[in-house]
């Protein structure tokens, strides 16, 4: 197609120009050395065309075809550049994602797993001490149990041994048994001895 | 460097003079540095050397008779390609081996960068869709014609593009490529459409008129777009060149003055300096041009009713 094209161009730029070189060699002719400046010269102009289709063919192919072709490369490396990073950043957001997702979980199990904890000891605590204290109630009612039984046991020997003094005063008395006089001063004397016993007992 | 280089076309048109040793015949001069030759000078203070290039028999084709000698634009038009090839084959290369996947630097990444620019905003832009397939010609165009507007600002260096022969001939082919795109893209019936338009709802009568008179509108239209490109180029190329030649020349007019002469002189300079750095530019705008408008006919020819 090129190659028709510069060859119609060749064939219709000599058809063009010829009428045109009549007319400049006449005007050349008539008004001498300043026409030359309007001269048309075919052999120039076929130089021209002859030189311009071999610069399109030469640098067509050693010249633009290269560079541009390098200019696409480096475009198209650049984009493949940038779709990777797009991609990669893609890639790192969704795995940040993923990070931040597991955080929360294992945060979320961290807490629940202290809270478990926490649960486990406040039941432990409340066991712990529900039993001290019915430990310490049933502890506190046997010692009251004690207690009474001791004192009723206490009760029983004073009341025994106040018996057996009464009896013992009672049987002195009688046994005595004079007047109410000498009762009286028996009974007496006797208190004092037990007064006396008792104090020095006291003593 | 531009100072230098503005010297250097002063000194090399002294010489001329200074050679003639009779009172400056700048029109010839002018002519002499504008126009083709088939000799290539080397000159400065009247040293140096000159390069007669060969005259080669005419071959005939047909009635056409095409006188293939080379002449110093055709060299330097050479110069020009020459230059390209071994610049961009060697960017390509360096892309190709150590910039595909690392980032340009230095001279290959300004290079890639006009590329890119080119090819993202003057060819895909302005021609739209299926635009690639132009990417080669429309910056082989601009660079083409830039390295060869830039050989004139060289010293001893010349501009092909300063020649209506070069800029008619890069004319036509943006000329054939742009109807071509319009007879491949449109089709026959689509491509006749845009010479032969009759805008619709009107009566056949006035199609009629309408038609007789838009179809030698159309048609000069199709015309006048190359024809612009070539004058513009050529034109752009040869007034800056008349310029810089004609305020160096003022020099030389005015020697007869004791002290005026310096004045003349420092001031051309100046002034020499100022619009070679002007040149310059315009050598890359009117590539740009160039370049530029090819892309937006092919886009509005692709595009067009």
């Amino acid at each position: 197609m090129r190659t028709v094209n510069r060859t119609v161009s060749a064939v219709l730029a000599l058809v063009a120009t010829s009428p045109m070189l009549l007319w400049a060699q006449d005007d050349h002719a008539a008004e001498g050395g300043g026409g030359a400046l309007f001269n048309i010269n075919l052999g120039l102009s076929t130089w021209t065309l002859l030189v311009f289709g071999a610069l399109i063919y030469v640098l067509g192919k050693y010249a633009w075809a290269p560079i541009l072709s390098a200019v696409e490369a480096r475009e198209k490396g650049i984009q493949d550049d940038l779709d990777q990073a797009k991609g990669q950043r893609e890639e790192a957001a969704g795995l940040l994602a993923e990070h931040k997702k597991q955080m929360a979980e294992a945060r979320r199990e961290a807490h629940q797993i202290v809270q478990d904890g926490k649960d486990a000891g406040e039941k432990l605590r409340r066991e712990i001490e529900e039993k001290a204290r019915t430990e310490g109630s049933a502890m506190i009612e046997r010692a009251r149990e004690e207690i009474e039984r001791e004192r009723d046991a206490a009760l029983d020997a004073l009341r025994k041994e106040s018996v057996d003094l009464a009896l013992a005063a009672a049987s002195k008395l009688i046994r005595e048994n004079l007047d109410a006089d000498k009762n009286r001063e028996l009974v007496m004397g006797y208190v004092d001895d037990l007064t006396k016993s008792g104090g020095g007992a006291q003593a | 460097m531009t100072s230098l280089l503005a010297l250097f076309q002063g000194q090399e048109g002294a010489t001329h003079e200074a050679a003639q040793g009779a009172p400056p015949d700048l029109e010839r001069m002018l002519m002499h540095h504008l126009t083709d030759g088939n000799e290539i000078e080397f000159e400065i203070l009247g040293r140096g050397f000159t390069v007669h290039l060969p005259e080669w028999d005419p071959i005939h084709i047909g009635q056409l008779t095409l006188d293939l000698s080379p002449t110093k634009h055709t060299v330097f038009m050479l110069i020009a390609a020459a230059l390209l090839v071994l610049v961009f084959g060697m960017v390509g290369r360096v892309m190709q081996r150590k910039y595909r996947d690392k980032a340009p630097s230095g001279f290959a990444n300004a290079m890639e960068a006009m590329v890119l620019y080119f090819r993202d905003e003057i060819v895909r832009r302005n021609i739209g869709q299926g635009a690639d397939g132009y990417t080669s010609y429309i910056l082989t165009l601009f660079f083409f014609v830039l390295v060869m507007n830039l050989l004139g600002l060289v010293p001893f260096g010349s501009t092909a593009t300063g020649n209506l022969s070069v800029t008619g001939a890069l004319a036509i082919v943006s000329f054939v490529v742009v109807e071509v795109t319009g007879m491949v893209k449109l089709g026959a019936a689509g491509y006749a459409k845009t010479i032969f338009y009759v805008p619709p709802g009107l009566s056949p009568a006035m199609g009629a008129v309408m038609l007789m008179i838009m179809t030698p509108v159309e048609f000069l239209g199709k015309l006048t777009k190359p024809f612009t490109l070539a004058i513009r180029l050529f034109a752009n190329m040869v007034a800056g060149h008349t310029l810089v030649l004609s305020l160096l020349g003022m020099i030389f007019m005015f020697t007869s003055l004791t002290f005026g002469k310096w004045a003349i002189a420092g001031a051309s300079v100046v002034m020499v300096v100022a619009f070679t750095l002007l040149e310059i530019f315009v050598a890359f705008l009117q590539a740009y041009i160039f370049a530029m408008l090819t892309s937006v006919f092919i886009g509005m020819m692709r595009h067009a009713h």
